[in-house]
């Protein structure tokens, strides 16, 4: 199991109030998973994810990531954890101006102390596989949505992670662009890549082959699709 | 990774040249009025040293006190004048100082058809070599001036311009008043010191002026070498008491260490330094405001960013050292420019201090390493110590809530 979340609350304090975000979430993940979680805005799908990306802590409960109990977890470790076991994939892409696609993909390498031909090896091979062997030394603002998005994902599997978290990743872009970009998961799916994915668009977490919906904090369904669909459109 | 994040910390400042060009501003301004100052207050000791020196050194300056009219009074048909005597008995009561009597009267020169009205000063020979003040050509005063009262006069530098041009006054005849002297030599230039000008000097033996001029014994005051630096306040005090003993008892007398006026104008040099330093400090202290300013402008603009490098991996450390050495670039690369600004500046304000400022013809700044060491290094502790607080505070951001930081 990679995702184990028993009792998970998060509370956020408002002035005086306290605002429940997430309300006694549990719920277990094996590798190999890919798992969509859908949910209205303000559904909690988002403090969720910040939970499982080890960005924010749980108010109360257990969070157990391939074998830590993270939630025990000092900062220095949570960001090596973050740093080696997960790659995220943000709605926004999150690319660093100034910086060409290599270097992008290189900054977690960069963070995990590789050499610096390393990085540059790594960073090339996996810009490759999503397609942009010709746009390397791009810029990120001279590259369409898309192909941000493409280097967003090679930047997330700089460290070979354990866990894919994908928070809207079609959401700023064209049906087209976000249909590659689907393509793409389920291709690192059928190579055993664990994906969680956050969305609230139902036909895209039909790409997935679980379903967890989330509503006012809780989890409220938890669907296994025997098989998953073909990309939508 | 030091490298990179260093190279990092370049592009963002390169990146952003107009806002890092203006931060730096301070810096550089900071440093450079350091500098200046220093160099500035330094050149003036320098230059004080200097003109103490040429006024001659271990001095003591002996003047009749002004009584009241009820000392006057009381002390009437006492002795209570200072005479040509009393430099005597010094001299013999005291034979290792050095005293020259002075005697100062007011009168007019006159050689063919030019004439100068001015002061004219009696004196011993002891006077030039005290005084570390000689005759560019001929001679000055000698002993046997003073005891034939030979009416011989050496003239200060522009007063023998006036009277006879470019040609040698050497041996020419010159009358004082209704007297007839010759001139006997002609004084090294030497400029004003202190609002004296030695080159419009008329030295005359000081026996030759109390006896055709003065009519009296009278003098207007001494001025004493002691050859031991060590024992000018004992020498001081020995030698009041002494003149108070030949006054009867009354204390009519002005002794002035050189050393006092020296510690004066040092306190009020000192005051100048506190001053300026205190400005340039203050300068410098903005400087490093600037920084922090632009620092936490920078946090705030970047804080997605700082959300992103800490989601895929990076430390707390990390952080503050990328903004760290945002910070101390800035401080560096506009220390050493506010050094090369400073230097300038304290040159070309000692230029014109040194023309601007009667005798300060040979005043100039002093940069003194010390000064420079001291104004980067401050430079660059502001820079890292005002570049620490915004860098702690994106260091400590919670990654889930910088990334949504809108």
């Amino acid at each position: 199991m990679l995702i184990d979340l028993n009792h998970i609350f998060k509370i956020y304090q408002a002035g005086h109030v306290e605002v429940p975000a997430l309300i006694n979430i549990t719920l277990q993940i094996n590798k190999g998973e890919f798992v969509a979680i859908i949910g209205q805005s303000g559904s909690g799908k988002t403090t969720l994810l910040d939970i499982i990306g080890c960005l924010s802590r749980p108010t109360n409960g257990e969070y157990w990531l391939d074998g830590d109990l993270v939630n025990t977890l000092p900062d220095s470790r949570l960001t090596g954890i973050r740093n080696k076991k997960i790659g995220f994939i943000f709605q926004t892409f999150h690319l660093l101006p100034r910086k060409t696609a290599l270097e992008n993909v290189q900054l977690p390498l960069m963070y995990a102390g590789a050499s610096r031909t390393v990085q540059h090896d790594i960073a090339q091979t996996l810009l490759t596989k999503v397609g942009l062997q010709d746009r390397l030394r791009h810029y990120s603002n001279q590259l369409s949505g898309g192909q941000q998005q493409r280097v967003a994902i090679a930047r997330a599997l700089a460290n070979s992670p354990a866990l894919l978290l994908a928070d809207e990743p079609t959401g700023n872009l064209d049906s087209q662009s976000g249909k590659d970009i689907l393509a793409l998961f389920e291709q690192l799916h059928r190579h055993g890549q664990t994906i969680v994915m956050i969305t609230h668009d139902p036909l895209i977490a039909q790409q997935a082959e679980r379903r967890v919906t989330l509503a006012d904090g809780r989890v409220v369904a938890d669907e296994y699709m025997h098989q998953s669909l073909p990309v939508p459109g | 990774m030091l490298r990179s994040i260093f190279l990092d910390a370049l592009k963002n400042l390169s990146g952003n040249a107009l806002r890092s060009g203006l931060t730096m501003l301070g810096v550089i301004i900071g440093v450079a009025a350091v500098i200046t100052m220093i160099a500035i207050v330094e050149g003036g000791q320098v230059w004080l040293v200097n003109s103490l020196e040429r006024m001659g050194t271990n001095l003591l300056f002996v003047w009749k006190k002004r009584l009241t009219v009820e000392e006057r009074q009381l002390f009437a048909g006492r002795n209570t004048e200072l005479r040509y005597d009393d430099a005597l008995a010094i001299q013999t009561r005291f034979p290792d100082l050095v005293v020259a009597p002075i005697l100062e009267l007011d009168g007019q020169l006159k050689a063919g058809d030019r004439d100068y009205s001015g002061r004219i000063t009696g004196t011993s020979p002891e006077y030039s070599q005290i005084r570390n003040f000689r005759p560019e050509s001929g001679q000055f005063v000698s002993s046997i001036d003073i005891k034939e009262w030979n009416r011989s006069v050496v003239l200060g530098h522009t007063i023998a311009e006036v009277l006879f041009g470019s040609q040698s006054a050497i041996g020419e005849g010159v009358k004082i008043g209704d007297q007839r002297f010759t001139v006997k030599g002609i004084m090294e230039p030497k400029g004003e010191i202190y609002g004296h000008d030695y080159d419009e000097m008329v030295i005359i033996p000081i026996s030759t002026g109390l006896r055709f001029f003065q009519g009296s014994d009278k003098i207007r005051s001494m001025i004493i070498h002691v050859p031991d630096r060590q024992r000018m306040d004992e020498i001081s005090q020995a030698l009041h008491q002494f003149l108070v003993q030949r006054h009867e008892g009354v204390d009519d007398i002005h002794i002035r260490n050189q050393g006092e006026f020296l510690s004066a104008v040092d306190q009020t040099l000192l005051t100048f330094r506190l001053v300026l330093g205190g400005i340039a400090v203050i300068a410098l202290l903005v400087g490093g405001i600037g920084i922090m300013n632009i620092m936490l402008v920078t946090v705030t603009e970047r804080t997605r960013e700082i959300g992103l490098r800490k989601a895929i991996g990076a430390r707390r450390q990390d952080i503050l050292l990328q903004f760290l050495i945002e910070s101390t670039t800035i401080s560096v690369i506009g220390g050493a420019i506010g050094i090369f600004v400073g230097i300038l500046a304290a040159y070309g304000i000692g230029d014109i201090v040194a023309r601007a400022m009667p005798g300060g013809g040979d005043w100039g700044a002093v940069v003194q390493p010390t000064a420079i060491a001291i104004a980067f290094a401050f430079a660059v502790v502001v820079g890292v110590g005002f570049g620490l607080f915004p860098a702690m505070k994106a260091s400590k951001l919670e990654p889930a809530e910088a990334l949504r930081y809108q």
